[in-house]
C-alpha cells in the first residue's frame, strides 16, 4: 500500500535525522518538553488559571510556588503551562491553514505559470510589502470583543501564507526544469500525475519546513498582538501573560519572575522550532541538492 | 510597479475592512461615547458616523462607488479625525510621529545591514575557526527571536538590572530648537530601541544571509582563481567576496523591510519611543479606527517607497545591470 | 637542454568521505595520479593527452602546487627551476609561501572553463592592475599604463580594458585570461583544456596566441587537452596519460607518425586523415574505476596485445630511444 510505505519512509527519515543531526535532536527534544508542559501537565493545575486571586499575590519563586505568583493572584508556573498550551494551539491552527494555502497556491502558480502565476505572485508580493502586523492590528482592533482562539489562529494565517507560497513556487520552478520532470511530461504523463509522483516528494519536505516556520511566525505575531492588547485577554497565552505583566508594571515593581518566565519560554520556543527547521533544511539540502 | 503594489495594498485593506460585520461601526461609536463621554456633540458624532460608513464601504451605494469613495479619501489623505486626540485629524498625528520612526528604522537598518554583511563574510571565509562556530550559534539563537522580545530582554538587562539607560521616552524634556544637547539626548534615548533592532538583525538574518551568500561566492570559479593567482586572503574577501554578495544582499534587504517595520512597532511601544508604533498602540487601545487606518496606509506607502528607492540602487552595485 | 620542472613519482588523488545519507564514515580514495614522473624543458610547448578522467587535470593542479581538498598529494616531489637558476621545491612549500613567492611569478595556471574566472564586478584593467600591484609593486597609474602597453602587445583591442567581463565574448575572455597568465612572464604556464569550450575560430585565435607568446617569451607551456588535433597543431612534445599513469612520452611528430604504446596507437588510428577513407575505429571498453584500479598494467583490459606479464606486474616508463619513453611490457626485456 503506497500510504503505508510512505509513512514508513517518513519514519525512517525522521529516525535518521534525529540520530545524526544535533540541531534537530536538540530542537525536537525541547519541543517535546514544551508540548508535554503545555498539554499534558497543564490540565493538572491545582488552582484555576483564569480566575483572579486564587493564591497570595506577588510572592517570589519558592518551593510552594515554583515560579512565584503574579499580581493577579495566580501561580505563575501553572499559568505558564496553560499559556504554552494555548499559544501552541493558536500557532498550530495558523500553520495548518497558512502553510496549506501556501502549498496550494505555490503549486498551482509554479506548475501553471503564465498569467495565473503572475497574478498570484502579485497578490503575495502585496502581502510582503504591507506590514502584516499593522494589518492585523487594524482588523483585530475592530473585532476584538468576539475573537476566539481558533479565529485568532485563522486571522493570523491571512498574513502568513505568502512566504510558504513563494517558497513552494520556487521549488516547483526549479524542479520543473529538471530533466526527470521533462521526461515524465514528454512521455505522456498527465499533469496531475507528474505533480503527484515526481514533484510532490521533494516539495513535501519543504512543506514541513514551512509549517515549522509558520508556527514560529504565528507565536511571535500572537505575542506581539497580545502586548498591543489585541489578543484574548481573558485567556492564557504567553503573549497575554506578557501583556498583563507589562500593564502591572511588573518590572518596575520588582516582580521580575512574572515577566521573565514568559520571555524565557518564548525564546525557548523560538529557538527550538528554529533548530528543527534548520535541521530539516540541512537534511533536505543534502539529499536533494 | 511601485504604484501598483501600493494600490493593491490599499485595496486589500479596503476588502478586509469591508468584510467586517455591519454593526462594527455602531460598536465603535458606542465604545467611543463610553470612553470619551461628553466631548462629542451629536453633530460631530453624526459626521463621524458618515465618515466611518465611508471607510467601511457601507454607504449603501454600489460596491464600485463605495470603493472609489474610499480610494478618493486615501489619496486626499482624508483619514478623518482621530479619536484619541479629537478633533485633530488622524493624518496629522501620524505625520508628526512618522519622522521619529523613519529615523530610528533607517539608521538601525543601515547599521544592521553593514555590520551583518561584514560579520557574515568573515564568518563564511574563516568557517573552520572556533569564533565563527560561536557566532553561528549566537545567530541561530537570535534569528527566530522577534524584535520586541529582544527589546524586553534588553530592557530587563540594561534598564532594570544595570540601570544605565532610561526606561523610555524619546527625550527627557521638550526641546526648544535643535541644539547639540537636544540631538545627543535624542540619540541617547534611541540607543536601546536601536540596539534591540540592530542586535537580532546584525547577528541574525543579516549575518546568516550574508554568510550563506559568502559560502556560495567562495565556491565560485572567480574567487578560487583569485587565490590561484596569489592574491592575499583579506583582499579577496573584500574585492571578490564582499563586493559580489552586495547585489543579492540588497534584494534581501528589500524583502525584509516590511518585517523590520512591523517589528519596530512593538519595540517603540516597549521603550515608549514617540514613533508611529506607540501611536498605533494608543489607537488600538482606544479603538481609534481612523488613526489606525492612517497609520496602516501611510506605513504601506513608506515601506513601498523605501523598497523602490532600494531598487534604484541596483545599477550602482551591479555592473551587469548598469551596462547591458 | 635546460630543465624547468622535474616531477618525481607523483601519487595523489581525491579523498572522499562516503555520503551523508549512508551514515557510515569510511573513506573512499580515487587514485587519480599514481606514480607520474616528468621532466619539462625550457622553451617548449608540452602537451598532455588522454581521454576524460585519465588524471591529466589532476596532474596539472598538482604540478601547480594548489592542493585544495579533496585533492591530496600522497607521495612524490616537484622541483621548479627558475630562469635565474633557483630551485623551488613546490611540494615542500606551504600554500601561503607559494602564494607569496611562486604563483604567477614563476608558474601560472589557466583553468578549464575560463569563462567564469573573472570577477564580474571588476573591470579588465583592474584585473591586470591588481596583479601588477601585488607582484610588481606598482601603484594604480603605473599599473594601468603597463596594462595598456601589455594588452596591445598581446594583440587584444585596447577597449577591452574598460569593459566588465560580461560585456566580452567567451573567446575574448579566454584570451584575456591567457594574457593575465603571461603577465609576469613566468617560467612555466599550465593550461587546462584552453580550447575546449570554444568554437573553431576562437580555438584558432587562442592557440595562435599561445604559440606566438611562447616563441617571444621563450617560456614553457603545458597544454592539457583530450583533443589530439590541438596537440598536433601546437605542441613540441607530448605525454599520453591513461588511468593515472603516463603511457608514452615523445616528440609530437614521432608520436603521430610512429606511436609505440597500444593505447597511443589506438588514439592516433582514430584520427581522421586527409585522403584516408578507411573507417575510423575507436577503442572498445572504458577506463578502469580508479577507486579500485586493476592489478598490473591499467590498460590491460582494453589492450589488443596484452600478455601474461601484463596482469601481474605494472610496467614502468622506460627510455627506448633518446627522448622517447614508453610504459609497456612489449618494449622492455
Amino acid at each position: 500500500m503506497p500510504a503505508l510505505s510512505f509513512l514508513k519512509s517518513i519514519g525512517k527519515n525522521f529516525i535518521f535525522l534525529y540520530k545524526n543531526n544535533f540541531k534537530f535532536r536538540l530542537g525536537f527534544t525541547l519541543i517535546m518538553i514544551l508540548f508535554i508542559l503545555g498539554f499534558a501537565v497543564s490540565p493538572f493545575s491545582p488552582t484555576s488559571t483564569r480566575t483572579w486571586y486564587v493564591v497570595p499575590r506577588d510572592r517570589p519563586p519558592s518551593l510552594e510556588y515554583l515560579l512565584g505568583t503574579s499580581s493577579m493572584g495566580r501561580d505563575v508556573f501553572w499559568e505558564l503551562c496553560a499559556s504554552i498550551g494555548k499559544s501552541l494551539t493558536i500557532a498550530l491552527i495558523t500553520a495548518l491553514i497558512a502553510s496549506h494555502i501556501g502549498l496550494f497556491v505555490g503549486l498551482i502558480s509554479g506548475i501553471r505559470g503564465g498569467i495565473l502565476d503572475r497574478f498570484l505572485m502579485f497578490i503575495s508580493d502585496t502581502f510582503i510589502i504591507v506590514p502584516g502586523f499593522l494589518l492585523l492590528i487594524v482588523v483585530i482592533s475592530i473585532i476584538k470583543s468576539w475573537i476566539t482562539i481558533p479565529l485568532l489562529g485563522a486571522i493570523i494565517s491571512i498574513v502568513s501564507w505568502p512566504w510558504p507560497a513563494r517558497q513552494v513556487r520556487s521549488m516547483v520552478l526549479s524542479l520543473r526544469e529538471r530533466t526527470f520532470v521533462y521526461t515524465a511530461k514528454l512521455s505522456g504523463m498527465r499533469t496531475g500525475k507528474v505533480l503527484l509522483f515526481e514533484i510532490m516528494p521533494y516539495v513535501l519536505g519543504w512543506h514541513l519546513v514551512n509549517f515549522t516556520n509558520t508556527i514560529l511566525f504565528s507565536i511571535g505575531t500572537e505575542s506581539g498582538l497580545a502586548i498591543f492588547g489585541l489578543s484574548i485577554l481573558g485567556d492564557n497565552t504567553l503573549g497575554v501573560m506578557l501583556y498583563w505583566a507589562l500593564n502591572y508594571y511588573a518590572l518596575f515593581r520588582g516582580i521580575w519572575w512574572w515577566i521573565t518566565a514568559p520571555i524565557i519560554t518564548l525564546v525557548l520556543i523560538f529557538i527550538s522550532f528554529y533548530l528543527v527547521s534548520i535541521g530539516l533544511s540541512e537534511y533536505l539540502h543534502r539529499i536533494i541538492g | 510597479m511601485y504604484f501598483a503594489t501600493i494600490f493593491s495594498g490599499i485595496t486589500l485593506t479596503y476588502l478586509l475592512v469591508k468584510a467586517m460585520p455591519v454593526d462594527a461601526v455602531e460598536n465603535i461609536i458606542f465604545g467611543l461615547t463610553q470612553t470619551i463621554a461628553g466631548v462629542y456633540d451629536p453633530e460631530s458624532i453624526n459626521k463621524l458616523r458618515r465618515d466611518l460608513y465611508e471607510i467601511f464601504g457601507l454607504t449603501g451605494k454600489s460596491p464600485l462607488e463605495d470603493y472609489l469613495i474610499f480610494i478618493r479619501r486615501v489619496f486626499t489623505f482624508n483619514f478623518g479625525p482621530s479619536f484619541i486626540s479629537f478633533p485633530t485629524p488622524a493624518f496629522e498625528l501620524v505625520l508628526r510621529r512618522l519622522p521619529w520612526t523613519i529615523g530610528l528604522l533607517s539608521v538601525s537598518t543601515a547599521i544592521t545591514w553593514i555590520t551583518g554583511n561584514l560579520l557574515g563574510t568573515i564568518a563564511g571565509y574563516f568557517r573552520t575557526r572556533r569564533f565563527t562556530k560561536v557566532l553561528e550559534s549566537i545567530a541561530i539563537s537570535l534569528y527566530p527571536v522577534p524584535y520586541y522580545i529582544m527589546a524586553l530582554i534588553l530592557m530587563l538587562l540594561f534598564a532594570f538590572l544595570i540601570p544605565i539607560f532610561p526606561l523610555g521616552g524619546g527625550m527627557s524634556v521638550i526641546p526648544e530648537g535643535l541644539s547639540l544637547d537636544v540631538i545627543l539626548n535624542i540619540i541617547w534615548h534611541s540607543l536601546l530601541p536601536a540596539l534591540s533592532l540592530i542586535l537580532p538583525g546584525a547577528l541574525g538574518w543579516s549575518f546568516l544571509s550574508s554568510r550563506t551568500l559568502t559560502l556560495e561566492v567562495l565556491s565560485e570559479d572567480y574567487t578560487r582563481y583569485a587565490e590561484f593567482r596569489g592574491l592575499p586572503g583579506r583582499y579577496v574577501l573584500r574585492r571578490y567576496v564582499l563586493r559580489n554578495i552586495l547585489v543579492p544582499q540588497v534584494t534581501v534587504l528589500a524583502l525584509s523591510l516590511g518585517g523590520i517595520f512591523s517589528g519596530a512597532l512593538l519595540t517603540e511601544v516597549i521603550f515608549a519611543y514617540p514613533g508611529v508604533g506607540s501611536l498605533a498602540y494608543r489607537a488600538a487601545f482606544a479603538g481609534d479606527i481612523n488613526t489606525l487606518m492612517a497609520v496602516l496606509i501611510l506605513s504601506m506607502i513608506a515601506v513601498s517607497t523605501a523598497i523602490y528607492l532600494l531598487d534604484l540602487l541596483y545599477p550602482l552595485v551591479d555592473p551587469r545591470i548598469r551596462y547591458r | 637542454m635546460e630543465l624547468v620542472l622535474r616531477a618525481v613519482n607523483l601519487k595523489g588523488g581525491y579523498s572522499l568521505k562516503s555520503s551523508y545519507a549512508s551514515a557510515s564514515q569510511h573513506e573512499i580514495y580515487v587514485d587519480a595520479v599514481s606514480g607520474v614522473s616528468l621532466e619539462l624543458l625550457r622553451n617548449e610547448i608540452f602537451g598532455i593527452a588522454g581521454e576524460s578522467g585519465c588524471g591529466k587535470s589532476t596532474l596539472i593542479k598538482m604540478l601547480y602546487g594548489y592542493l585544495e581538498p579533496p585533492l591530496v598529494l600522497k607521495d612524490g616531489s616537484i622541483y621548479l627551476y627558475t630562469k635565474e637558476g633557483k630551485e623551488i621545491p613546490i611540494t615542500s612549500l606551504t600554500k601561503e609561501q607559494l602564494k607569496k613567492d611562486v604563483f604567477w611569478r614563476h608558474v601560472s595556471y589557466i583553468p578549464q572553463s575560463s569563462m567564469n574566472v573573472l570577477n564580474p564586478t571588476m573591470r579588465i584593467r583592474d584585473h591586470f592592475a591588481e596583479m601588477l600591484k601585488l607582484h610588481a609593486g606598482m601603484n594604480k597609474e603605473e599599473a594601468y599604463k603597463e596594462a595598456e602597453k601589455y594588452v596591445e602587445h598581446m594583440g587584444l583591442p585596447k577597449d577591452v580594458l574598460a569593459a566588465f567581463p560580461h560585456q566580452l565574448s567567451g573567446g575574448m575572455r579566454q584570451r584575456v585570461v591567457i594574457s593575465l597568465a603571461l603577465l609576469m612572464k613566468p617560467d612555466l604556464i599550465l593550461a587546462d583544456e584552453p580550447t575546449s569550450a570554444l568554437d573553431v575560430i576562437n580555438q584558432q585565435a587562442v592557440l595562435t596566441m599561445l604559440r606566438d607568446s611562447q616563441e617571444s617569451f621563450k617560456n614553457t607551456v603545458v597544454i592539457v587537452s583530450h583533443d589530439m588535433g590541438v596537440h598536433g597543431v601546437i605542441t613540441h612534445r607530448i605525454a599520453v596519460m591513461y588511468a593515472g599513469r603516463i603511457m608514452e612520452i615523445g616528440r609530437t611528430e614521432e608520436i603521430f607518425e610512429d606511436p609505440l604504446h597500444p593505447y597511443t596507437q589506438a588514439l592516433i588510428k582514430a584520427l581522421p586523415r586527409l585522403g584516408d577513407k578507411a573507417q575510423r575505429r575507436g577503442l572498445s571498453g572504458h577506463p578502469p574505476d580508479l577507486k579500485n584500479p586493476p592489478p598490473g598494467c591499467r590498460f590491460r583490459p582494453r589492450c589488443p596485445s596484452y600478455g601474461s606479464q601484463c596482469r601481474e606486474e605494472t610496467p614502468s616508463l622506460i627510455e627506448v630511444k633518446p627522448g622517447r619513453y614508453v610504459e609497456c611490457w612489449l618494449y622492455s626485456t
